[in-house]
């Protein structure tokens, strides 16, 4: 049943408006637009790209009003040939896991483009920037196997550029790593892709095809064993993108060296990829193969947590501490994924959103403090709270929510992580929790040693927020708050879909989701009716 | 059998062939080498068309022996280019590239 | 003419056979424009401005690509066919390669105009040598035998012999010229004995003969056509540059003139591979067994040793030879499929791979200035401020090589890594994108160096950087990077009709009528 209800093309369409395309093509129209205005007026291409990022950020919006909470399957569904000979199909859709993040992607690039100028060359930066925007809202839309791929190898040339041209003193090292690790993940991906759907054709005794919808619905086409071969050679794209703890490695290089606003999209959106992929690519198509899996990658998400704060507890410079805080974070959603309960799942997608605001807005501090003081490290940095105290009450509030206190965004994230995967896996959680002990350590002790204190006289003359910061952070403050206080009409929204997919993976393997988390979920007593409409 | 002995002689030259292309350093004697190899290619060639009856291996040896003679004709001139530039023929000394 | 000639053998009379004359078209335009460039250059005056030799050499390319179009009709009306006594075939597959050639000689012969001019070395020559090297390419697409095989081989590479030599100051174009002269007749000589074993194997040189003796005997001690089809790989082998018989490559196209570079690597490359596909994939399709597994490996060693050379070395020319290698492993992917699919995503490769070759070692061109000596790695540094557009388009046939997406060339790796799959061989997929992840590296370090200056920019505000001396892009070669670019990305953005065009291509073989 829950096939079908993750197939139903139901929904709002909009009114025959393609808005999940206009999402994806307006950003990388304004990329063009930025690129072509004139050399001698590069104030103007600023502004230019902000008018089209912000405008992609409506657009998004759009989609999440046009939304309708309660519908488990893909929204908004556009559906246009492209390449006839393979069936790839310009297929886009939303559903609960992927609409937060799209609004995610649209709110956070005009904030990083507004909150942290380049310091040369506006123009290409802002084109770079606006087409790795169209790249990441196509990996969240896309329905199709070629397509996602596409939007996901498209997006390493900006941020390749970006890192390389405006990153700071190591930056060519960093983005050649990124780049490589990335493109060696995708290797193993592009098989897997290619070999899915011949598989899924020689199957089903059908022609090719890439859709991602007729493949996951076709579970008996592939077998169970060489199911698990494709599973992995997914995986080790996403890992490498989430990225989980073996392969993480080029992340603090690209996170410090590239520029503020790459490092905002890097850890607010881009290693969303990863963990949206395994949702999408692992949970969804390959349900069989996740379940079996799925002891493997909560113990990496696990290593990653611990290790994660403990290297991060170790670290000098402030955005490299940023960078390891990550690798927790992305741990935990590694956690609540592979799961595979209704809680944890919930968990995942609220937490892959709470991660792109709070860890862009503490890269987006950091690099306010960078451009102040020109020094990340934190030794060199105290007793900053004295000269600036609305930065500190800022990165307080920013801080205390990455640590996850109760009544921030963070909070609810973790603990529906948590509560989800101790029902099915309950010494991971256990270890997992004392992650989130580790994180207010390093995160307390590293705003005590730059914030707390006498400033010296390097530090006295640190200036306070401008305006125009202050602009840029309340939007994500705000965000921070409302989703920490009543995420409930967020939650509301990813629920159905997420049961459709706990289902889904029950449907497909031996898996089957405790009794508790089940429990007082009504909702999926509604599916059935579904069933019909496919 | 007949036809063994030719697949042998021919074998032979060819060896001889390709081991003057190889081993020896005179752009000359590397031209004479490869000469060598066709000759055998024709060999082959014509104990074949005896071997089967049919015309096709003595024609492509004509064949043969036009190219071979268009194919040194350009092979000297090039030797010939390589002399005027260096004063030798040697082929060990032609590496200005390496890597 | 041989198969007349055997007939000739056996009825005694002699009997001419019917030329259907338009149906050899492309290669008689081919051939007889550059005996006609030739001639007119001999008697017209010296000295004229005006690049007409480059204007002639291309409406002679393009005529050949029109007399395409009327045989594709036909043969999609009444089927593919053969001419002169079964020599000769005309398929979707020939003229498909007939028009990637001729491609490939307008774009090449667009670079070769300035770089003439830039090098003082005016003249018909370099053109009528194309000419007639394309036409051996011709002729070796359409081959139906094995003679006529070797005649187009040869046709081809002599006369690139003497192109790579072409820069008679240059020390290192003659050093080209040797080298390649030498390792090409001797593995046109490899070739030529493999086919004499096929012939002793099979009692034919005629493909169809070939391939009808074949699927009717097995032949029980099949050694001497094992010796054959070993003999004949090595021969293709080195044509495409194929690991190991891949040694010359790089010396050849670091020495040799870069414009000539740019049809070798396209034109040459897809010769090669058009009689490999024919020959192998075609003829002896049924006996893959014996052969697939060399290819495998031949395949496996050029994507890997293709790759890791690539990026070790510090001159560009030379790393993109290594490159170069690289590629021909992705195609031979395509060709070890053994299958239809196979064949048309090697042609979609072959397609796809001329605009982006001729294109990179046409910005290598302008870049090389005078003297063509210009090509460390260094040379680049600052290219993406003082010539955006230049270091754009270099940019954009670099990521197509290394295959990102909405590029012809991530298309071109897609499809035959799809074919690779069809015939369930993961691991060599797998190998190819990982080869493809390695030579990426050397493809970033070059954008890398194009773009690396703005350290230097921030300090001098610009001025520093602008202050290197212009580099001249010639009005052809600047047509020929627009052509190459859009190619390039149109193919990535809406790869249908070229697809659909290399899926109609299938090669078959045809029997004589008569």
């Amino acid at each position: 049943m829950t096939a079908a209800a993750l197939a139903s093309e139901g929904g709002a369409s909009a009114g025959g408006f393609p808005l999940l395309t206009s999402c994806v093509v307006l950003p990388a129209v304004g990329a063009l637009a930025t690129a072509l205005v004139s050399r001698r007026r590069p104030e103007s291409s600023r502004l230019v790209a902000t008018i089209f990022a912000v405008a992609t950020a409506a657009l998004t919006v759009a989609v999440l009003v046009a939304f309708e909470s309660g519908e488990a399957g893909f929204q908004m569904v556009e559906r246009a040939t492209w390449i006839r000979d393979l069936d790839v199909s310009w297929h886009l859709g939303v559903d609960g896991i992927s609409v937060f993040l799209v609004v995610l992607t649209g709110v956070l690039f005009p904030l990083a483009m507004l909150g942290a100028p380049p310091h040369h060359d506006d123009k290409p930066f802002h084109a770079w920037l606006l087409l790795l925007e169209a790249g990441c809202i196509g990996v969240f839309l896309a329905l199709d196997l070629f397509l996602f791929f596409v939007m996901f190898e498209i997006v390493l040339v900006p941020m390749y550029f970006l890192i390389s041209g405006w990153g700071y003193a190591n930056r060519r090292y960093a983005a050649m790593k990124f780049f490589l690790y990335t493109a060696f993940g995708s290797a193993f991906m592009l098989v897997g892709l290619v070999a899915t759907a011949v598989l899924h054709a020689r199957g089903t005794g059908g022609d090719l095809t890439f859709d991602l919808v007729t493949i996951a619905s076709d579970q008996g086409a592939i077998a169970p064993v060489t199911a698990r071969w494709l599973f992995l050679a997914f995986a080790i794209a996403f890992a490498i993108k989430v990225p989980l703890f073996p392969v993480h490695t080029w992340l603090p290089d690209a996170h410090t060296e590239a520029p503020t606003a790459g490092s905002v999209i890097l850890a607010g959106v881009m290693l969303k990829l990863g963990t949206y992929g395994f949702l999408r690519f692992g949970l969804y198509l390959f349900p069989e193969a996740s379940a079996y899996f799925a002891p493997l990658l909560v113990t990496l998400g696990v290593i990653g947590i611990l290790y994660g704060a403990v290297v991060a507890t170790m670290q000098k410079d402030l955005k490299r501490l940023v960078a390891y805080s990550s690798v927790a974070h992305l741990g935990f959603i590694a956690l609540g994924t592979f799961s595979l309960t209704t809680q944890g799942l919930q968990g995942s997608v609220l937490q892959m959103v709470n991660h792109g605001i709070s860890t862009g807005a503490l890269f987006l501090l950091v690099g306010m403090i960078y451009e102040r003081r020109h020094t990340r490290q934190i030794a060199e940095l105290r007793g900053l709270q004295k000269a600036a105290p609305v930065m500190a009450g800022v990165f307080t509030v920013v801080m205390l929510s990455s640590i996850g206190l109760p009544g921030l965004n963070g909070f609810v994230g973790e603990f529906l992580i948590l509560l989800g995967s101790f029902l099915t896996r309950r010494w991971w959680a256990v270890v997992g929790a004392i992650g989130v002990i580790l994180a207010s350590l390093y995160l307390l002790w590293a705003y005590q040693r730059v914030f707390h204190g006498e400033p010296d006289e390097a530090n006295a003359g640190f200036a306070e927020m401008r305006v125009r910061e202050g602009l840029v952070m309340a939007p994500l403050v705000a965000l921070i708050v409302f989703l920490g206080v009543y995420p409930k009409p967020v939650l509301d929204r990813i629920q159905p879909s997420v049961e459709a997919l706990v289902a889904h993976v029950e449907d497909h393997s031996d898996y089957t989701e405790p009794p508790v988390a089940t429990e007082g979920q009504r909702a999926r007593s509604a599916a059935p009716a579904e069933e019909g409409g496919d | 059998m007949l036809l063994n002995q030719f697949l042998i002689l021919s074998a032979v030259l060819f060896a001889i062939g390709v081991y003057g292309v190889i081993a020896r350093r005179n752009g000359v004697a590397v031209l004479m080498s490869i000469e060598l190899i066709l000759n055998a290619v024709n060999i082959n060639l014509v104990a074949f068309s005896a071997m089967t009856g049919t015309l096709a291996g003595q024609v492509f040896a004509l064949f043969v022996i036009a190219i071979a003679a268009a194919e040194v004709g350009v092979g000297l001139a090039i030797v010939l280019v390589i002399y005027r530039n260096r004063r030798s023929i040697d082929l060990d000394e032609v590496d200005l590239m390496r890597g | 003419m041989v198969g007349l000639l055997a007939q000739a053998g056996e009825a005694a009379r002699l009997d001419t056979p019917e030329v259907e004359w338009t149906a050899l078209a492309p290669v008689l335009v081919m051939i007889g424009g550059a005996v006609l460039l030739m001639v007119v250059a001999a008697l017209a005056p010296r000295g004229s401005r005006v690049g007409w030799h480059a204007i002639v050499t291309i409406a002679v390319a393009v005529a050949a690509i029109a007399t395409v179009v009327p045989q594709w009709n036909r043969v999609g009306d009444d089927g593919p066919f053969s001419v002169v006594a079964g020599s000769v075939g005309v398929d979707r597959f020939s003229l498909f390669l007939t028009v990637v050639i001729c491609a490939s000689v307008v774009i090449a012969t667009l670079f070769t105009d300035g770089y003439l001019r830039r090098e003082g070395l005016e003249g018909a020559e370099p053109y009528v040598l194309m000419l007639l090297s394309a036409s051996g390419g011709l002729i070796m697409a359409s081959a139906n035998d094995l003679i006529v095989m070797f005649l187009g081989l040869e046709i081809l590479s002599i006369a690139v012999y003497v192109l790579a030599g072409m820069h008679l100051r240059r020390v290192r174009s003659g050093e080209a010229a040797i080298k390649y002269f030498v390792l090409g007749a001797f593995s046109s000589a490899f070739f030529l004995y493999g086919v004499a074993m096929v012939y002793g194997a099979t009692g034919s040189t005629n493909l169809v003969e070939v391939a009808d003796f074949l699927a009717r005997n097995t032949l029980a001690d099949s050694g001497l056509l094992v010796a054959g089809f070993a003999l004949l790989l090595v021969g293709f082998g080195f044509k495409v540059a194929a690991v190991p018989f891949h040694s010359w490559t790089p010396d050849v196209y670091q020495g040799s003139p870069t414009p000539i570079v740019s049809y070798m690597a396209s034109g040459v490359k897809a010769a090669g591979f058009a009689g490999l596909l024919r020959v192998f994939v075609v003829t002896f399709g049924d006996y893959r067994l014996d052969w697939q597994p060399i290819v495998y490996w031949v395949a496996v060693l050029s994507l890997l040793v293709g790759a890791v050379l690539a990026v070790v070395q510090t001159d560009v020319k030379r790393a993109m030879a290594y490159s170069s290698i690289n590629h021909a492993g992705f195609i031979l992917m395509g060709v070890q499929a053994a299958s239809d699919r196979g064949v048309s995503a090697a042609l979609f490769y072959l397609a796809a791979y001329t605009f982006m070759v001729a294109g990179t070692f046409g910005v290598l061109t302008v870049v090389g200035r005078r003297g063509d000596g210009h090509h460390q790695l260094s040379d680049y540094a600052g290219l993406g401020r003082r010539e955006p557009l230049l270091a754009l388009a270099l940019v954009v046939f670099l990521l197509a090589q290394a295959g990102t997406p909405l590029t012809s060339g991530f298309l071109a790796k897609f499809y035959v890594i799809d074919a690779a799959i069809e015939s369930r061989s993961f691991w060599l997929a797998l190998v190819a994108m990982l080869s493809a992840v390695i030579s990426a590296f050397l493809y970033l370090r070059i954008i890398l160096a194009m773009y690396g200056s703005s350290d230097d920019a921030e300090t001098a505000d610009g001025a520093a950087a602008t202050a290197g001396p212009r580099l001249r892009v010639p009005a052809a070669a600047g047509i020929a990077l627009v052509i190459a670019v859009v190619a390039t990305i149109g193919i990535g953005l809406v790869p249908d009709p070229l697809s659909e065009t290399a899926r109609d291509a299938t090669p078959e073989l045809v029997a004589s009528g008569d």
